[in-house]
């Protein structure tokens, strides 16, 4: 509850409106208190008029005018109360808006300040959830719960001051039921609330059962497994249609039981009332209008427990909301003002790194000198620590022990945006956004010119395929555009990091889905647009290695073997293991349109 | 059936992805939803007539309050020309019989009411609860299993979200409406029993009363008409901020590698505002509306004292009927409210019903013998394809006239460039399409007399993009097959030395697996389809070879296990990787959709044809690199 807090400045922005609209709100539930009041006197005038007129003492226009008063009364307050309802009303929930609006962008932006640890702790299903339904939940409690509190409160407290006004003796005769019906009202809502979660994740159950099964209905149907599916579903369907009942009937419950209790209060007021009516204790206005007070008092009676629920949830999600507001980015910036411009050379000495929760060095003792202009090939097997190294070069990750140079500079002595503007990392992933494949391309730098766009789709062999498009660069793709394959994805990442041209390009693995053809096509030509810079490149394909200055062999974090292509053949170590293991596992498909091209030719 | 299958082709899957807005009420469709609601009317109708009781005993609270306690009792006024519906009656019978205080019983007859009323609705509302989840329950199960058996030819066409929707989102809408259809009939039902008393008390009075039903009728319409609008433009900006988010998020390290942290908080900053303006405009909106309609009624109360009190002092009714009068206001105004909320609900349920029963009436399917021919229990596996010719369009053949045959346990490599018809012929093995053109023979019988769910229980299929659904392990190799045990399942894993990886899991074989098996690698998703295929114990096993880049111990594994599984096997490969081609007993080299060598591995190359040259190239690769 006490993280509730921390939407008060949220509150405080807006103090003027929010304080504002709650006294306006206050005021509306005393104009409408007024309504019975009126109905009172008119009811009470009505039988006076009534004895007077039998006994002559006045006309029938002066007995109605005696109704002209409450009549007018309850037209005042009824536009009174919807003026300044509205209006306050509207103060109130805008600034549940702001308060939306403006967590959505801070939680936004925090978020592309974190790290893989991060990302790694929270999915993005999760994040979703927290930036969608939390902040509704937060939008909710500051604009709706907490007005609905004051709200609840008001009305309670001017229905019971009328009362006691009226009549004491009945007021209290009143108030015995009261605190049954917020006990079982509280009872009822928080088992509504749990059941109606229950549903929610019901038919989330029900729609990821058929989105799994559809995804997958090429292997049930080549499985024959069609029946036993739609019995499985079918138990998933039937337990979702018995939960939504079970909430209905619990809801039900409350609706029935609810009224039953309220009316053990009516036949209070009916039995102890026309009493007090009897013995002239009170007037039949007064009788009357009780039953518009109980109405008003009963409300926030009712609606009580369902607040305590309300106020519980917005809590929860409040807190979600901020564990990720509170989280720390794990990459820090240390800016420090004169460090060198980058030209790609790298010196790495005793480097040491180590995940969260592993025991083990994820790289260890890495001792490497790379000279601005050369290609580096980094070998070794899946787990081996290749990945883990590259991204040390973009601060993706930080180094546990030991030191990373560029240029002899430390690296976290850069500022972040500088460093991440001059080391390109190509990610092995090719992910794609679902725009256009030219903004794709030039994603750093959406006002770059179009021919520099061709010039890295040529380097990354994608002139032919952006040409088949009828739309070509403006080809949108993605879901609601075009599906490029995965080769043609790789390719699309490669061009969009070989258009920056930055003094150290990074590629990793990046050549999986290409063929060797193309990817020996790309390779050579990079060498010549890339004259000078500094090209580190990892796979897990001899033939890609071959056209490095230097390879690298890493081994359980700890590089085993370095040397040009011809040194490790001679040396029979893994690297050359892998090179015979890989010739004769080697790809027919190549040469299959190997041998087509020629056909064509 | 040349004709179906262009029939087929001509199909337009198309409105499967178009956008629907319910622009009407269409009464075929609620017929048609109807027609689910049948099979459980007794409940229904359980359902009305409870309703029916319990309205008319809500409507008579108020009248014993009013002409019972306060004309009969405290005014000593029973005005027995005004209607009372033999509640003065009841009451001095209960007072006499049990000798107690007219007032007394005045208030057992309310408390009695109030609780047999409000049981008959709690059992209404359950009653039409039930009859509405039952009926949906049953459509939504009719809707998943039609599309459960649609041909691959549909879903090589529609999106599988477009079709999850239909069977989750859109039956929901349909049980919003019908839900509110329940609402309604229990807002309407006593609104005309209270108009009847009101009528019959005082017909001047509720006339001006009636007065503010076009009122409220025309605000409403035009709130919901403004409202439908804004709530498109939120629900639009909504669901462009949380598409902005989730794909920032996906791609969060493109993203910071690039240094476009600021210039996408400042695009999702302008969807931010965006949205902002609407909801703020839905808040202008809904409070208005919401506060007029809450407030106004209530003149209906200085009406009433006004035009019922001059009737009063012109002694036409009683004190105790404008009392009653004021009580029935809030019945006058619900069902319009209710009905204002149905508005949208109605819109968005007509869309949804029309897109579930499209997805209903679409009959696209294999086309079934109509006299299967049973296959014995355990079949030889001797396969023919004879002048096979097809294509998904029948005016692009994708197979020209195929004619090949394998004896039983052969091992055939089918290789081939792509979009050579490799993987298209195999689909046709699995009865996956139908094939006009041509034959293909399952141990001398016609393929296309035996049920297609037959021929695929012979015939195991391992697809490149093969899936893998959230459960265990174990269930994984399962699949549903009520004939494979846990042993079975674990005996096959250890065959294909899946159980190395699955023994170092933390569950081993209960381990659960998220969708798409994410937290498996590639190598180990292999593994694993080929121990799934192997308890299910098929005659024929058809493999597409996956292409992706597995390191190349588990390459080993995976050839390993290759051998196993297709042991005393007919067998048929799409293969990639020249070990396993040269390992085959018959190569099939295919071009263009036509077969252009068979043979052995030694007599292709003896043939000196296009085989030959592949091979040649491959050699002299490996010569090149050992250099």
């Amino acid at each position: 509850m006490k993280v509730l807090l921390r939407l008060l400045p949220y509150i405080k922005e807006h103090a003027w409106a929010f304080w504002g609209g709650l006294l306006g709100l206050a005021f509306a539930r005393f104009f409408e208190a007024m309504i019975p009041w009126f109905i009172k006197m008119g009811v009470d005038n009505l039988t006076e008029a009534r004895v007077g007129l039998a006994a002559n003492q006045i006309d029938y226009e002066s007995a109605l005018s005696m109704l002209l008063y409450p009549a007018m009364g309850i037209v005042i307050c009824v536009i009174s109360q919807m003026t300044v309802t509205i209006i306050s009303r509207i103060l109130v929930r805008r600034i549940g808006m702001y308060a939306a609006y403006d967590l959505r962008n801070r939680i936004y932006s925090h978020l592309q300040l974190q790290g893989p640890v991060f990302f790694s702790h929270y999915s993005i299903g999760d994040l979703m959830a927290r930036a969608i339904n939390d902040i509704s939940l937060v939008r909710q409690v500051i604009a709706g719960t907490s007005r609905m509190t004051i709200v609840l409160i008001f009305t309670a407290a001017t229905g019971l001051t009328f009362m006691f006004m009226l009549s004491w003796k009945l007021a209290l005769a009143v108030l015995i039921p009261m605190p049954f019906i917020t006990i079982v009202a509280y009872f009822y809502s928080k088992q509504i609330y749990a059941q109606s979660h229950k549903v929610q994740e019901g038919f989330s159950g029900l729609s990821t059962f058929v989105q799994e099964n559809l995804n997958g209905i090429r292997t049930v149907q080549a499985m024959a497994q069609e029946d036993e599916e739609i019995n499985r579903f079918s138990s998933v369907n039937e337990e979702f249609a018995d939960d939504n009942l079970a909430l209905f009937t619990t809801s039900s419950l409350l609706g029935a039981i609810m009224p039953v209790l309220a009316a053990t209060a009516t036949i209070i007021i009916i039995a102890y009332g026309s009493y007090l009516v009897n013995t002239d204790d009170i007037t039949l206005g007064t009788f009357a209008a009780f039953f518009s007070y109980l109405a008003l008092l009963l409300w926030p009676v009712r609606e009580a427990g369902s607040l305590v629920t309300q106020w519980q949830r917005g809590a929860s999600g409040t807190a979600r909301l901020f564990e990720i507001l509170d989280y720390e980015p794990e990459i820090q910036e240390h800016v420090q003002q004169d460090f060198p411009n980058l030209t790609g050379h790298v010196s790495i000495n005793h480097l040491y790194f180590q995940y969260e929760n592993k025991n083990k060095y994820a790289l260890e003792d890495i001792n490497l000198e790379i000279t601005p202009g050369e290609t580096i090939a980094i070998l070794g097997r899946v787990g081996s620590g290749k990945s883990t190294l590259l991204r040390l070069f973009v601060r993706l990750l930080d180094p546990t022990k030991g030191e990373l140079l560029l240029d002899n500079h430390p690296i976290n002595g850069f500022p972040l945006a500088y460093l991440r503007e001059h080391v390109c990392l190509v990610l092995q992933d090719p992910f794609l956004f679902a725009d256009s494949l030219g903004d794709n391309i030039a994603y750093d730098n959406p006002d770059r010119d179009i021919s520099e766009i061709w010039q890295s789709a040529d380097a990354a062999a994608l002139r032919a395929t952006i040409e088949d498009f009828p739309e070509g660069l403006e080809t949108i793709l993605g879901e609601r555009g075009v599906n490029l394959s995965g080769g043609q994805k790789q390719r699309a990442a490669l061009a969009r990091g070989l258009i920056r041209m930055t003094p150290l390009l990074i590629l990793d693995d990046c050549f999986s889905a290409v063929d060797t053809e193309t990817e020996e096509h790309i390779l050579s030509g990079l060498k010549s647009i890339r004259d000078g810079l500094t090209t580190m490149l990892v796979s897990h394909r001899v033939s890609t290695a071959r056209h490095a200055d230097r390879i690298v062999v890493l081994e359980e974090g700890r590089i085993i073997e370095t040397g040009t292509h011809d040194e490790l053949l001679l040396k029979g170590g893994f690297y050359a293991d892998l090179e015979k293991a890989q010739s004769n596992t080697g790809r027919l498909q190549s040469q299959l349109g190997r041998e087509q091209n020629k056909e064509v030719n | 059936m040349a004709i179906t299958s262009k029939k087929s082709a001509r199909l337009d899957h198309s409105i499967f992805d178009a956008d629907i807005h319910g622009q009407s009420m269409n009464i075929q469709y609620l017929g048609r939803i109807f027609s689910w609601v049948k099979s459980h009317r007794s409940l229904a109708l359980t359902s009305i007539v409870l309703v029916l009781f319990a309205s008319a005993l809500t409507v008579l609270l108020p009248v014993i309050i009013a002409r019972v306690v306060i004309d009969n009792v405290i005014m000593k006024n029973p005005a027995a020309e005004l209607p009372d519906f033999g509640m003065n009656e009841l009451t001095s019978w209960i007072s006499e019989v049990t000798s107690i205080q007219p007032i007394i019983a005045a208030c057992l007859l309310y408390g009695l009411f109030t609780v047999v009323c409000h049981v008959a609705y709690h059992f209404h509302r359950i009653t039409f609860a039930k009859t509405v989840l039952y009926a949906l329950r049953d459509m939504r199960k009719d809707l998943f299993a039609h599309m459960e058996r649609r041909p691959s030819s549909f879903y090589d066409k529609v999106a599988v979200g477009r079709v999850m929707t239909r069977i989750t989102n859109d039956v929901q809408a349909l049980f919003e409406l019908l839900m509110g259809l329940g609402m309604l009939i229990g807002e309407f039902v006593p609104f005309f029993i209270a108009l009847f008393i009101m009528l019959a008390i005082d017909v001047e009075l509720t006339l001006w009363l009636l007065l503010a039903i076009p009122i409220f009728a025309v605000v409403t319409y035009f709130f919901r008409q403004a409202t439908r609008k804004v709530y498109r433009l939120i629900r639009n900006s909504v669901s462009q901020l949380n598409q902005n988010l989730q794909e920032n998020l996906s791609g969060m390290q493109v993203v910071q590698l690039s240094n476009r942290q600021t210039r996408n908080l400042e695009v999702y900053n302008k969807e931010n505002l965006d949205n902002r303006k609407h909801e703020i405009n839905a808040i202008y909106l809904e409070t208005g509306y919401g506060a007029f309609m809450d407030n106004i009624v209530n003149l209906a109360l200085a009406v009433i004292l006004w035009i019922g009190g001059g009737s009063f002092l012109q002694d036409a009714i009683s004190l105790g009927s404008i009392i009653l009068f004021t009580q029935f206001v809030d019945m006058f105004i619900r069902p319009i409210r209710v009905l204002g909320q149905q508005y949208n609900i109605l819109f968005r349920a007509m869309a949804s019903a029309e897109r579930i029963f499209q997805a209903l009436d679409w009959k696209e399917q294999i086309i079934e013998p109509k006299n299967p021919f049973v296959l014995p229990t355990r079949i030889q596996g001797k396969l023919e394809f004879r002048n096979l010719t097809f294509g998904y369009d029948p005016d692009h053949p994708v197979l020209t006239d195929v004619s090949v045959s394998i004896k039983p346990g052969e091992k055939l490599a089918i290789v081939g460039p792509t979009g050579s018809g490799k993987s298209t012929l195999i689909k046709l093995l699995g009865r996956f399409y139908d094939f006009p053109d041509g034959t293909i023979f399952l141990d001398d019988i016609d393929l296309n007399r035996i049920n297609s769910s037959q021929v695929r229980r012979r015939i195991g299929v391992v697809l490149q993009d093969f899936h893998i659904f959230s459960g265990s392990i174990l269930d994984n190799i399962i699949l549903g097959n009520t004939h494979i045990s846990r042993d079975q399942a674990i005996e096959a894993a250890k065959l294909v030395s899946a159980d190395s990886f699955i023994e170092a899991l933390p569950d081993k074989y209960d381990t659960l697996l998220v969708e798409r098996g994410q937290n498996l690698s590639q190598g180990q998703r292999q593994l694993l389809a080929f121990a799934r295929v192997l308890a299910a114990d098929p005659e024929i096993l058809i493999l597409d070879e996956a292409t992706a880049s597995i390191d190349t111990e588990t390459e080993q594994l995976i050839q390993k296990a290759l051998q196993q599984i297709m042991q005393d096997r007919t067998s048929i490969l799409i293969a990639h990787r020249l070990q396993t081609i040269q390992e085959a007993d018959k190569i099939l080299v295919l071009k263009d959709g036509e077969v252009k060598e068979f043979g052995t591995h030694q007599e292709l190359l003896d043939l000196k044809g296009v085989y030959h040259t592949l091979n040649a190239l491959q050699f002299q690769s490996i010569t090149l690199k050992t250099d």
